[in-house]
């Protein structure tokens, strides 16, 4: 009796053929059925999946090849020398000096350092920032109540969208002259001008972010007892708040298009101004020092924005 | 008029939609009347689309009816208040707050208990849908089933006399489905809620229903009502599932449904032939 089960049990595996079975608590190394894919497999297979890590060392790669061929491009004698070192290219062939047109990335960064250093940038950089916050700031202060408002009431949405829709369609510079007859070219004509170029955008977004709360929220608030203010405070704004703060940072965005061309067209102050006062001195590498600022105050804001958006609204993920 | 004493009196009630200015209005719900006893669990069952849900929401004050009237203990319906309370199919709970803080929202707009006893009846009720111990989970964190009895416990912390529930286990997989009809059984036998609830899944309203009324397509009239009570005993269990009773009751119900959605397809076959 005592017998049987080992018997029954060798039975078993030689039925099952192959190896030996391993004895019980033995790690088998069995070969992956499925193995994670390698990271160069996640890079490149239609919508692969990557670490993040991965995402950052690639955003590198991208942003060094892009300095390397703009090094290139501000330099071509190197190109031609090369290629007629290898006879391509007949020997003695000019190159004009492209430097009017694209400034070397050093030549840039020196140029950025001098600005700082000697001629009070920050300073320019610093009205910029003010004209826009105060701008941004209150188109949303307006936007918000007005495009929840507009949700909540038929008789608001019907008497304002028509106005809204029609503003929003015009361009930002055309509306400049009329700015300028208003405000002159102080820093009111640059906000109010920032001012047109997003609330009428910035109001209908809100709008919509607060007519795609699920109606089924609204009704638990009506259910609880909860009173129309109350049901916006604690049920309409908390859930719509994830995606208007998405819009919101879309529309900083554009205020940075709109600074530039109010200071570019009337100022003496200002990132624009700079730019466009090294264009008439034909300054290029300060040019691309303005241009590049912007850019990275905009991907700072935006990182930044994106960081807040992650924290505060953790619950989503 | 046994409509008079009832606790809830859907009394010839009639809904139609008007889509828009060219079209005619297009009919709902054709002239309905139900009386609800209190403590009653009464299930709407119906094809998708037929107006179950509707003459739920009328009842929920969160729709009008074009016709006829709906009181609840006496009183007529004016809008949606916290004496009636909902439980809908998604998003049922809010995913910003986390789950104490889902259940207290059904007490917050209460003045008629103070902070320690909202408190109490907070926990007191997360406690009996089993959530004790996910207090600070947010909702997207926690599974489907748990979702649907958290927004149970928010909805019976709001102190409701009548708890509407629109097909709230629809979008459950089959297993945790059976769990929450047996739960939501043992709720209703511990809290004596009138409770309606809608659903299209036969089997489900033969295991929770005291009784089934069963709507035609749209426009939904009463095509029949079952009283499962006089079958089936008033506490159900998952062996409830596997009785006798249980079989012959749901393949009584199928028939009359299998008949409807038979003419409803002749019907538009016909509408669709005829020009």
């Amino acid at each position: 009796m005592a017998d049987a089960p080992p018997e029954r049990s060798s039975a078993v595996d030689a039925g099952a053929g192959t190896s030996p079975a391993p004895a019980p608590g033995t790690a088998v190394d069995l070969p992956p059925i499925n193995p994670e894919p390698s990271v160069w497999r996640g890079l490149t297979s239609f919508r692969g999946t990557t670490p993040r890590i991965v995402d950052l060392y690639v955003g590198v790669i991208g942003v060094v090849v892009f300095l390397l061929l703009w090094d290139l491009a501000a330099e071509p004698h190197r190109i031609v020398g090369l290629l007629t070192w290898i006879g391509v290219l007949p020997a003695g062939m000019e190159v004009a000096d492209p430097k009017l047109f694209v400034a070397a990335p050093q030549d840039v960064v020196v140029r950025l350092y001098e600005l700082f250093v000697y001629y009070e940038f920050l300073d320019d950089i610093g009205i910029s920032i003010y004209r826009i916050w105060v701008a941004f700031i209150a188109a949303v202060i307006m936007a918000i109540p007005i495009g929840i408002w507009m949700s909540s009431y038929r008789l608001v949405n019907g008497l304002l969208e028509p106005i809204v829709d029609f503003i929003r369609y015009l361009p930002v510079p055309a509306l400049v002259p009329l700015t300028v007859v208003w405000f002159g070219i102080g820093d009111t004509m640059k906000i109010a001008l920032l001012w047109l170029g997003t609330f009428f955008q910035i109001v209908l977004l809100i709008a919509d972010d607060a007519r795609r709360v699920p109606r089924e929220y609204i009704e638990i608030g009506m259910t609880v007892g909860a009173k129309p203010g109350q049901i916006l405070r604690h049920i309409i704004l908390r859930a719509m708040a994830p995606s208007m703060v998405d819009n919101l940072r879309i529309g900083l965005g554009w205020c940075w298009t709109y600074v530039v061309i109010a200071e570019i067209v009337a100022s003496n102050s200002g990132v624009g101004y700079v730019i466009m006062s090294a264009r008439r001195y034909q300054k290029t590498p300060e040019i691309y020092a303005g241009i590049i600022t912007i850019g990275i105050i905009g991907l700072l804001t935006d990182q930044a924005i994106r960081w807040a958006h992650r924290r505060y609204f953790a619950y989503l993920r | 008029m046994p409509a008079a004493q009832a606790f809830i009196s859907i009394d010839r009630v009639s809904k139609s939609f008007q889509v828009d200015q060219r079209t005619p209005p297009i009919a709902v719900i054709n002239d309905v009347s139900i009386a609800i006893e209190e403590g009653e669990l009464v299930v709407f069952l119906g094809p998708s689309g037929c107006g179950k849900t509707t003459l739920m929401r009328i009842v929920g004050g969160l729709e009008s009816a074009t016709r006829g009237r709906v009181q609840i203990d006496g009183q007529p319906v004016r809008g949606p208040s916290r004496q009636q309370g909902m439980v809908f199919q998604s998003y049922s709970s809010f995913p910003w707050l986390n789950v104490i803080d889902n259940v207290r929202f059904g007490l917050k707009f209460r003045d008629d208990v103070d902070a320690a006893e909202k408190e109490r009846i907070a926990r007191h009720y997360l406690e009996l849908v089993g959530l004790k111990g996910f207090e600070t989970y947010y909702v997207n964190r926690i599974s489907g089933g748990m979702r649907q009895r958290l927004a149970i416990a928010r909805t019976l912390a709001a102190g409701p006399d009548v708890l509407l529930m629109d097909e709230p286990f629809g979008a459950l997989d089959a297993q945790n489905r059976d769990f929450l009809q047996a739960q939501l059984d043992i709720i209703q036998r511990s809290e004596h809620k009138t409770i309606v609830f809608v659903t299209h899944d036969v089997e489900e309203a033969v295991f929770l229903a005291d009784r089934i009324i069963i709507f035609s397509a749209r426009p939904a009239r009463i095509l029949e009502e079952v009283r499962v009570s006089d079958y089936l005993p008033a506490e159900r269990n998952l062996e409830t599932k596997e009785s006798e009773t249980f079989f012959k009751l749901r393949n009584r119900i199928l028939a009359i449904t299998r008949a409807q959605a038979l003419r409803t397809e002749q019907l538009l076959m016909e509408a669709r032939t005829t020009p």
